[in-house]
């Protein structure tokens, strides 16, 4: 019985955790994307500024 | 770990899809971006200003050569022309190709666990083909959409305040993802509201000057730099195209390859 409950809590965690490391991974990438796009400091803007062109991100 | 092996199946697609980008971007897309930095360079500096003050007023008008609105801070690092400036952004396409592929990856790995729960089978499984979709996809959130109101701008063009239009940006790009994952993963007949949410954008309206985006020079230099202009939103047109249609297929492939076996 107590296997049984132990194996059913398992699943649960490892369901919620699966969606949170998704969750992550989605997180990681939009930071990623909108500190290479969109940051506006200087040096950032100017390292990046042929890529933000190109890809349409609003760029000056 | 789930979240171990997509953050390596997108390094691997970063990587493939910001290269691929690179060199398409090196042939078609960098020439033009030059030739507008040389005709921004060439203006005369009082109308560069006067320019620079219309647009933006809250800047000084810069004494460098790139007034119009462009450069943040005439002292501010910048990678030196040549190897220096590539590298840059050879390494940002390949950044925003890993964190596009972290998106495109997460999102995907959803619909494998949701297929997978649900038992639809053409949604647990997911190959190149597939992954060419998604990819299509992806270039209509984050390319066509948002340039449908904003079209990619060469430098040295004046346009409405930054802050502005990259709010729509986003906003354009996140109605549309929905939009899209509404049509297409919705099962009730409230799915086709995603259209609806689709257009929202573009009956709000992006953000736009006014003025005409080459108000600071002499007439001639001005059509000329109209037509870089148009040849520029079709070179990015197709760079993004060849970005988006890599991405999504070596996603669908990674996915399958690497991620699917942790998400069920």
């Amino acid at each position: 019985m107590q296997s049984q409950a132990t194996t059913v809590a398992t699943t649960r965690v490892a369901v919620l955790t699966k969606g949170l490391q998704l969750a992550f991974a989605f997180l990681l990438g939009a930071v990623i994307v909108y500190a290479a796009g969109f940051l506006q400091t200087s040096e950032v803007h100017n390292a990046a500024h042929d890529m933000r062109h190109s890809q349409g991100f609003p760029c000056h | 770990m789930l979240f171990r092996r997509i953050v390596f199946a997108a390094l691997l697609v970063g990587a493939l899809s910001g290269l691929m980008l690179s060199a398409v971007q090196r042939w078609q897309v960098v020439p033009i971006i030059e030739a507008a930095e040389r005709y921004e360079q060439a203006r005369t500096p009082q109308a560069g200003g006067a320019a620079g003050e219309a647009a933006h007023p809250h800047e000084g008008a810069g004494e460098h050569a790139h007034a119009a609105g462009h450069e943040h801070a005439a002292d501010a690092w910048e990678p030196a022309e040549g190897v220096e400036r590539i590298g840059f952004t050879v390494l940002s396409n390949v950044l925003v190709g890993i964190g596009f592929a972290l998106v495109m990856l997460a999102v995907m790995s959803v619909a494998l666990r949701r297929g997978a729960v649900s038992g639809r089978k053409a949604m647990a499984k997911l190959n190149w083909r597939h992954g060419l979709l998604w990819g299509l996809a992806g270039y209509a959130v984050f390319f066509v959409a948002p340039a449908l109101g904003l079209p990619p701008e060469i430098p040295g063009s004046v346009a409405a305040p930054l802050e502005s239009r990259q709010v729509w940006w986003l906003l354009t790009a996140a109605c549309t993802a929905a939009g899209i994952a509404l049509v297409v993963f919705g099962k009730s007949p409230w799915r086709w509201a995603g259209l609806a949410l689709i257009a929202v954008p573009h009956v709000v309206g992006a953000p736009h000057s006014g003025m005409s985006p080459f108000v600071g020079f002499p007439p001639e230099m001005a059509a000329e730099m109209a037509t870089l202009a148009k040849q520029f939103v079709w070179a990015s047109a197709i760079a993004n195209g060849v970005f988006w249609i890599v991405l999504g297929i070596s996603s669908g492939w990674a996915a399958q390859r690497f991620v699917k076996k942790a998400v069920a």
